[in-house]
C-alpha cells in the first residue's frame, strides 16, 4: 500500500514536472533575474547617472522642477530615489481621471544632483523579466492565470518529489560526478533538498500574492462576489479633502519627509502624491518606503496638508493576516534584502531553475536510453528534446540577446522598447528552429556555445557602445553597472563550460558507453 | 550573517561526518560509534548555535531569513567541495571553527 503510493507520486511529480517545467523553468529563470530588476534597468540605462544623494534635497528639486512645469496638475507623483535606484522621477497627471479609467500621466526623470531632465534611452529594462515572471507577456488576465496554476503544479511537483525521494537523509549530502544518469538525478535531489525551504518559500508565497485567483470562494462568500469591496477593505485609500477652489501656496515638501519618519518609528518615505497642488487643500500622500522590514507593506502612508502642514490622517497598523500575508508577500520579493542577502537569493533562484531543469533532462534522459541502440527516437521523445533544448538553452540565448538589443539598436528608434522584447522572443523562436534541424547533442552544443559568446562579450559590447565601461565603474565605484557586466562574464564563461562538457560527454559517448550526459548542472546559471 | 554562515558549514560538515559512507570518504575510514555520535551532537549544536549567531545580530525578522540563507548555501558550498575538493572542505570546516571565536570577538 504504502508503496503504491509513493509509486503514484512518482508518476505525478513526472508528469507534472514534465507538462510544467518548460513554463516553470522560464518563471524561475526570469523571476530571479528579476531579483536584480533595479541594477539591471540601471545597465540598461546608463544615461541615467546613479548618484547618492539625500532624500531631502531631491525633494527640493523635484518640488521645484514641478512648480515650474506643472502648475495646478491635479496630481503629482514623486518617486524618491534610493540606494538601489537611484533616479529621480517625476510624474504627474493635468486634469483628474474619470472615475473608472486611469489618468494620462506625464513622466520625466531628473538628475538627483542638478534638477535637469534626463533622457534614458527607451527600454523595459529589468521590469520586462519582472513582469514576464508572473504574466507571461500575455493579456490580463490570461497570464496571471496560466502563472497562477504553474504555481500550483510547482507546489504538487515539490510535494509529491518530497514523497518520491526515498532516502532524504541519508542522501542529504550524496552527489556521484560522471555516472551518467545517476549524476543527473544527485544534482536534481541536492538542489532540491539542501534548497528545500526556499522552493517551499517561494512557491506557497506566489500562492498567497495570487490568493484572490488561486481561492476566490472565502473572498467571494464574505463580501457577497464583490472582490472589489475585499480590496478596498485591504489596502485602505487615503481621504484626500475636495479642492477648495481658492488658490494657495503650497508648503516645501521636504520637511515632512522628518515628520513622517517619526510617525513610522524611523521608517523612510518611498513615495509621495500631492493633490491639487496649487489649491488651498492641497494635500501630500507620503507612501512608505518597505525596503527597510521583512514584512511587506501594503501601502502605509500619511497624509498631510499640503499648505498649512497639518496632519490630516495616517494609515492605522497593519492587523494581524495582514502580517503575516505581508511577511509572506515580503520573503517573496525580497525587497528588503542588502546586497548579501540578495546575492543570496539569487543564488537560491538559480538553484531553483537548476532543479527544474535538471528533472526535464532526466525525463528525456531516461527514456531515451530505451532507445540508443537503433538510434531513432520515436516523435514524442524527439519533441520533448527539442522543447527541451529550446526552453533551456534557447532561452538563455534570448536573455543574452535582450542585452545585446538594448546596446545595438539606435537610441532614437521609434518603439525601442518594444523591440528589444521583440528581439528577445524572436530569437527565442529560433531556438526552436535550429533545434528542429540540428541533432540533439549538436544543438545543444551550438546553442551554449553561442550563449557563452554572448555573455562573455557583453562587457566588450558596453565598452565599444557607451562610456561605462568595467575600468570606469569600477574606478567610481558603480557596482550595480560593474556587477552586471563581471555576473555576464562569469555566466558566459560558466556556459563555455558546459557546451565544452556536453561536446566532450558526446564524444566519450560515441567511443565508450550509448549515452553519458555530462555535468552541466549545479547551477544553470543565468 | 558571516558568523552564522561559519557555524552552519562547521556543523553540517560534522553531520556529514557523522554517516559512515561520507567518514570513509573523507577520511578513509569507517567512524567508530562514539566518534559518529559526537559527530552527530555537535553537528546540531553549531546548526543550533549558528540560529542563535543569526537571530542575535538582527533580530527575529530578518534573523530567521539570513539564517535560512547561510543553511542552504553552506550545504550546497560543502556538496559540491565534497565533490571536487575534498580536502579544501574539511580545511574550510576546520579555518571556519577557528575563525568563529575571532567573529564572535570582532563583533562583541
Amino acid at each position: 500500500m504504502k508503496e503504491g503510493f509513493r509509486q503514484a507520486m512518482a508518476w505525478l511529480h513526472t508528469w507534472a514536472g514534465l507538462i510544467f517545467g518548460w513554463l516553470l523553468f522560464a518563471i524561475f529563470l526570469t523571476g530571479t533575474l528579476a531579483y536584480f530588476k533595479d541594477e539591471i534597468s540601471h545597465w540598461m540605462q546608463p544615461e541615467v547617472p546613479a548618484r547618492s544623494l539625500s532624500s531631502e534635497a531631491s525633494l527640493a528639486l523635484a518640488q521645484h522642477y514641478l512648480e515650474q512645469h506643472a502648475a495646478g496638475a491635479s496630481r503629482w507623483l514623486i518617486d524618491l530615489p534610493d540606494a538601489r535606484e537611484p533616479g529621480l522621477s517625476v510624474r504627474w497627471q493635468q486634469a483628474p481621471a474619470k472615475p473608472g479609467t486611469r489618468g494620462q500621466f506625464t513622466e520625466k526623470r531628473l538628475d538627483p544632483q542638478t534638477g535637469a531632465e534626463v533622457q534614458g534611452r527607451d527600454t523595459r529594462g529589468g521590469e520586462f523579466f519582472y513582469r514576464f515572471h508572473f504574466q507571461l507577456q500575455m493579456p490580463y488576465p490570461w497570464g496571471r492565470w496560466l502563472s497562477t496554476i504553474a504555481a500550483m503544479v510547482m507546489f504538487v511537483a515539490l510535494i509529491s518529489g518530497i514523497i518520491t525521494h526515498k532516502k532524504i537523509f541519508k542522501d542529504f549530502f550524496t552527489f556521484r560526478p560522471r555516472k551518467g544518469q545517476r549524476s543527473w538525478l544527485d544534482g536534481h535531489n541536492a538542489v532540491g533538498v539542501l534548497v528545500l525551504p526556499f522552493h517551499l518559500m517561494i512557491t506557497y508565497s506566489s500562492l498567497v500574492i495570487f490568493m484572490s485567483m488561486v481561492m476566490p470562494a472565502s473572498i467571494l462568500a464574505a463580501y457577497n462576489g464583490d472582490v472589489e469591496a475585499f480590496y478596498d477593505e485591504v489596502f485602505p485609500a487615503s481621504n484626500t479633502p475636495d479642492m477648495a477652489g481658492k488658490p494657495g501656496q503650497l508648503a516645501p515638501l521636504a520637511p515632512l519627509l522628518e515628520r513622517a519618519s517619526e510617525l513610522w518609528s524611523g521608517g523612510r518615505t518611498g513615495s509621495l502624491t500631492v493633490n491639487n497642488s496649487g489649491d488651498a487643500n492641497a494635500s501630500v500622500i507620503l507612501a512608505r518606503d518597505g525596503a527597510d522590514r521583512v514584512v511587506h507593506d501594503f501601502g502605509s502612508a500619511v497624509t498631510f496638508n499640503g499648505v498649512t502642514g497639518q496632519l490630516l490622517s495616517a494609515t492605522p497598523k497593519q492587523a494581524m493576516p495582514m502580517v503575516i500575508a505581508g511577511s509572506f508577500y515580503g520573503l517573496h520579493m525580497g525587497h528588503f534584502a542588502g546586497p548579501v542577502l540578495r546575492w543570496l537569493y539569487f543564488m537560491c533562484g538559480l538553484a531553483g531553475t537548476a532543479m527544474i531543469g535538471t528533472g526535464l533532462v532526466i525525463w528525456l534522459g531516461k527514456r531515451q536510453l530505451k532507445h540508443a541502440k537503433s538510434g531513432v527516437m520515436p516523435f514524442e521523445l524527439r519533441l520533448v528534446e527539442v522543447l527541451n533544448i529550446a526552453s533551456l538553452s534557447g532561452l538563455m540565448v534570448a536573455v543574452a540577446v535582450f542585452f545585446w538589443a538594448n546596446r545595438l539598436l539606435p537610441v532614437a528608434m521609434a518603439g525601442r522598447a518594444d523591440w528589444e522584447v521583440n528581439s528577445f522572443f524572436i530569437v527565442w523562436g529560433l531556438s526552436v528552429l535550429h533545434a528542429v534541424v540540428r541533432r540533439g547533442r549538436a544543438a545543444w552544443v551550438e546553442q551554449l556555445a553561442l550563449t557563452a559568446l554572448l555573455f562573455c562579450a557583453l562587457p566588450l559590447l558596453n565598452a565599444l557602445t557607451t562610456p561605462y565601461h568595467l575600468g570606469v565603474t569600477l574606478m567610481q565605484g558603480d557596482w550595480a553597472m560593474a556587477g552586471f557586466d563581471l555576473t555576464c562574464l562569469g555566466s558566459g564563461l560558466f556556459f563555455a563550460w558546459t557546451a565544452w562538457k556536453m561536446q566532450r560527454a558526446g564524444q566519450a559517448g560515441i567511443a565508450t558507453r550509448p549515452r553519458a550526459k555530462p555535468m552541466l548542472l549545479e547551477q544553470e546559471a543565468h | 550573517m558571516f558568523l552564522a554562515l561559519l557555524l552552519c558549514y562547521g556543523g553540517f560538515t560534522a553531520l556529514c561526518l557523522s554517516m559512515d559512507r561520507h567518514h570513509a570518504e573523507l577520511l578513509g575510514r569507517k567512524p567508530s560509534a562514539r566518534r559518529r555520535q559526537a559527530m552527530k551532537l555537535s553537528g546540531w549544536l553549531l546548526l543550533a548555535l549558528s540560529l542563535w549567531a543569526a537571530v542575535s545580530s538582527t533580530g527575529w525578522g530578518l534573523g530567521l531569513v539570513e539564517w535560512f540563507a547561510v543553511l542552504m548555501l553552506s550545504a550546497l558550498l560543502l556538496v559540491w567541495l565534497m565533490t571536487y575538493r575534498p580536502r579544501l572542505a574539511l580545511a574550510l570546516a576546520g579555518l571556519s571553527l577557528l575563525a568563529s571565536p575571532v567573529a564572535v570577538f570582532a563583533k562583541g
